[in-house]
């Protein structure tokens, strides 16, 4: 009786559920089965810079530009480029014979609509990338000029398929691209097309027989589950279900041990184009924390190593600057700066507060503070149960409050009713397009997230800041920013705590699915399953 | 037929009832979530990693939240009189469909866990409470002890370590095979492999319940004095049991069932999360904090209904299992 009725429920289900997929051949290169956390709330990567949609999308569209490990620029839908003397002009010549997956040749139009009506409009970061271009010239349907108003070397490293997608005009045009049908059902040129999005279950993406690169991709599909339950995504990826798990998918604690097990593999590859770096905000427009002698010692007072040892699990730099050690690549980052202390050093805390004449009453409390704590998971809320014991010593009483993302975001972004923030922001390939942000007069704009909450201005700072982004010679641009980094690590509107190492775990039999810098926001053409 | 008519009119009256009571629901309800930091917009401009005051105030005038609270409310419920649950900005979708989408997940994960819980916990109780204070009573009654102090997360991911890790039996979570896409039979198949660790994680807590409620109820009416003359008219031990003391001590358990249906949709969250299953729970869970209003409200709606309908039902039951209950 239990049983039929069971029975007679789950046909009556499929009836309704089942949906008109057709039945494809299984060869060769497999179907991956992967982690997307948490559901992404569209498809729409040229609106939203959101985690999960970056994990979904690239795999359908592609970029002008890929980069390669070292984070050099490898051609995409772009074959070559070419910038003018004086810098204010740049020529891409664009691939032949790549379509859309509904059929439509992509060409120069595409590009100037997507940078010129879309990205430029409508992205959270693209205004800021493409500040500089004035307009985008189409001689013929394979070349695109970019005019730009100054040189704006940083914009070539913001060109990947995560960070500018190229969207198919004749889908968009003469609609608002905040409201298309394109967010949920999305058409590129990339290696995979996008078949079905079921809520609460996967984004289902198959492969696109028509992709320009000869051969590719090799998987015959990707499969994007969320499973809202970290341990039963760890469980997940030990039968062997889900193949790959990125941005943390898997927690650290869980990592640790399947690192151990035979068939799983765990790597931090894959992130060098996203620079996230922990650290604290502080509201430098009220005390105590109006005083930069007080934020100095908090960063004074900061054992790093220990947060990265004992909550992290090994997985993480100390930060010793405004920029992560990740710009030594480029030039960009500064060593030896002051305040920044890899393991905390208590005596020289007190004794900048002592210097400041900041003293502690009878009570041998010098200020009671209350820190917010970004609520994305509870390694964060240990973080915050350190940094209340940590700053003790030094008279600071620290109160911790924990709340839920929008409430969260109102308070630090719109309300600006915090003192001090444990955060994370990603620095991405370039200080122009990561760090800039975080401390610009310009970018003291209330209600915008992720922006200069901490409120310092500095007309100086300002001004470093503005012929940075415009520096096109790399000696010259790295003495602006060496410059920038003395006076944060001064000022220190923010203390930077650590650089993150977001972990990848994966099933042995998925290889090559790092052959890019973008890692899990990259395009997986090159990734197969082996037996 | 006069008995026939009576009920038909019954069911109508409460109907009607009903229907004050459920608008009732929904304006509480808009308000209460009115209390909640941040709206819709907030979170997705979060998300979004950098979105400028002038977008989100288009947001807001897009999603109507810049309209006064009022206005808000009046809008949302004179779609309701018209059935239209609204749209959920965030999916980009018709409330109406993604809830539809999520209640038959829900639905099948509930109904197997109430003829698992309701069925198995009436054997229990019967079995334990004709065997009073024996082995078999102690047995039973630990039993549901344990299942009933032991969290329903811990269960759900025990079972996935012992049952899919260890044994590797089922299949840790998720409603489907998503390697394979299966299609017919073999889909059905698929699904009630899946549906296996989910329901007896889901029915173990409830199952306690009723096997304790029937076992108290047993004995209860055991006691009574038509037992006592059934007995003196000479009828056996079984008829007693099954024909006359079953049928009085089923009443409390489908009284209880009825309020659980209710709950159940609620109260799955956990082993929906635990199991990836994708329910109505999962949705509500994820929709309180992504602000997103319009589908927290088509989610009490429904789940608002379902409760009243399924108490209307309850009754109905009553009325079968015992005549002396009347309804008017």
């Amino acid at each position: 009786m239990n049983f039929k009725a069971l029975l007679m429920g789950a046909t009556w289900a499929i009836g309704l559920a089942l949906s008109p997929i057709t039945a494809i051949a299984q060869n060769s290169g497999g179907n991956l089965v992967y982690l997307v956390q948490p559901e992404p709330p569209s498809l729409a990567s040229f609106l939203s810079t959101s985690g999960p949609i970056g994990l979904v999308a690239p795999k359908i569209y592609d970029g002008l530009f890929d980069y390669d490990t070292d984070l050099q620029i490898v051609p995409s839908l772009a074959e070559s480029y070419e910038v003018s003397e004086d810098g204010k002009t740049v020529t891409f010549k664009l691939r032949q014979g790549v379509v859309w997956h509904d059929g439509a040749p992509f060409t120069s139009a595409d590009v100037a609509f997507t940078v010129m009506d879309v990205l430029k409009q409508v992205h959270p970061r693209g205004p800021n990338s493409f500040r500089e271009v004035t307009s985008i010239d189409t001689p013929d349907d394979y070349t695109a000029v970019f005019n730009l108003e100054n040189p704006a070397p940083y914009m070539l490293r913001a060109l990947s398929v995560y960070e500018s997608p190229m969207v198919p005009k004749h889908l968009l045009e003469g609609q608002d691209p905040r409201n298309s049908d394109l967010a949920t059902n999305p058409v590129g040129t990339g290696p995979f097309r996008f078949v079905e999005w079921r809520k609460g279950q996967y984004i289902r993406l198959d492969k696109n027989e028509n992709y320009w690169k000869p051969g590719l991709p090799l998987l015959d599909r990707i499969v994007g589950r969320f499973i809202p339950d970290a341990s039963t995504r760890t469980a997940a990826m030990e039968n062997g279900e889900v193949m790959y798990g990125a941005y943390g998918a898997i927690p650290n604690i869980d990592a640790v041990r399947l690192r151990e097990m035979d068939g799983f593999s765990v790597t931090t590859d894959g992130y060098a184009m996203i620079n996230p770096m922990a650290l604290i905000e502080f509201n430098t427009t009220e005390p105590p924390f109006d005083n930069p002698a007080m934020r100095r010692a908090v960063s004074l007072v900061m054992d790093r190593q220990f947060l990265i040892d004992n909550i992290w699990f090994g997985y993480g730099k100390p930060a010793t600057s405004a920029l992560s050690s990740n710009f030594d690549k480029v030039g960009l980052y500064r060593s030896g700066l002051p305040n920044y202390p890899a393991t905390g050093d208590l005596e020289a805390a007190i004794k900048e507060l002592d210097d400041a004449g900041i003293m502690p009453d009878a009570d041998g409390v010098r200020a009671s503070i209350t820190l917010d704590l970004i609520p994305y998971g509870e390694d964060w809320r240990r973080a915050g149960e350190y940094m209340k014991q940590a700053m003790k010593p030094l008279g600071i009483e620290v109160e911790l409050r924990y709340e839920d993302v929008p409430t969260w975001l109102n308070r630090i972004y719109a309300d600006y009713d915090f003192e001090m923030n444990v955060n994370y922001f990603y620095q991405l390939p370039d200080p122009v397009l990561g760090v800039h942000r975080h401390y610009g007069t310009d970018q003291i704009r209330q209600g915008t997230h992720f922006v200069n909450s901490s409120r310092y201005s500095n007309p100086k700072l300002d001004a470093l800041l503005a012929a940075g982004a415009q520096e096109p010679d790399a000696t010259k641009r790295a003495e602006i920013y060496g410059e920038i980094q003395e006076i944060l690590a001064t000022d220190m509107p923010v203390a930077n705590l650590f650089e993150m190492e977001f972990l990848t775990v994966y099933n042995d039999k998925l290889v090559d699915h790092a052959t890019s810098a973008m890692g899990a926001y990259g395009p997986f053409e090159n990734a197969s399953i082996t037996e | 037929m006069e008995g026939s008519k009576r009920r038909a009119r019954y069911v109508l009256k409460r109907l009607i009832q009903a229907v004050p009571i459920v608008l009732a629901i929904v304006v509480l309800n808009f308000f209460l979530l009115q209390l909640a930091e941040g709206d819709a917009v907030d979170v997705l401009a979060g998300e979004a990693g950098s979105a400028t005051p002038e977008y989100m105030a288009e947001l807001r005038e897009k999603f109507g939240l810049d309209k006064p609270l009022i206005v808000q409310l009046g809008v949302y419920l004179k779609n309701v009189v018209t059935l239209d649950l609204g749209y959920s900005f965030r999916h980009d979708m018709p409330v109406s469909q993604l809830v539809f989408d999520r209640f038959i997940p829900t639905l099948l994960l509930m109904t197997s866990t109430i003829f698992l819980a309701v069925g198995l916990g009436i054997v229990l109780g019967l079995v334990a409470a004709s065997g009073l204070n024996t082995w078999r009573d102690t047995a039973i009654s630990i039993f549901a002890l344990i299942t009933y102090a032991t969290p329903l997360f811990w269960v759900g991911l025990m079972l996935i370590v012992v049952f899919s890790l260890n044994l590797g039996w089922f299949p840790t979570s998720g409603m489907e095979d998503f390697a394979m896409f299966y299609e017919g039979w073999d889909r059905v198949v698929d699904i009630a492999h899946h549906l296996v660790l989910p329901t007896i994680t889901l029915s173990l807590f409830y199952l306690a319940l009723y096997t304790r409620l029937m076992r108290a109820s047993m004995l209860e009416q055991a006691g009574q004095d038509y037992v006592t003359t059934a007995r003196a008219k000479g009828l056996t031990e079984r008829r007693i049991v099954f024909v006359h003391v079953l049928r009085n001590a089923l009443l409390p358990v489908v009284t209880m069932a009825g309020v659980q249906v209710g709950a159940l949709i609620g109260g799955s969250v956990i082993v929906e999360s635990v199991f990836a299953w994708p329910g109505l729970g999962m949705l509500a869970f994820e929709a309180l904090f992504a602000r997103d209003l319009n589908l927290l409200l088509g989610i009490f709606l429904l789940s608002a209904v379902l409760v009243v309908a399924v108490n209307l039902v309850v009754d109905i039951i009553y009325s079968t299992l015992d005549p002396r209950i009347e309804m008017a």
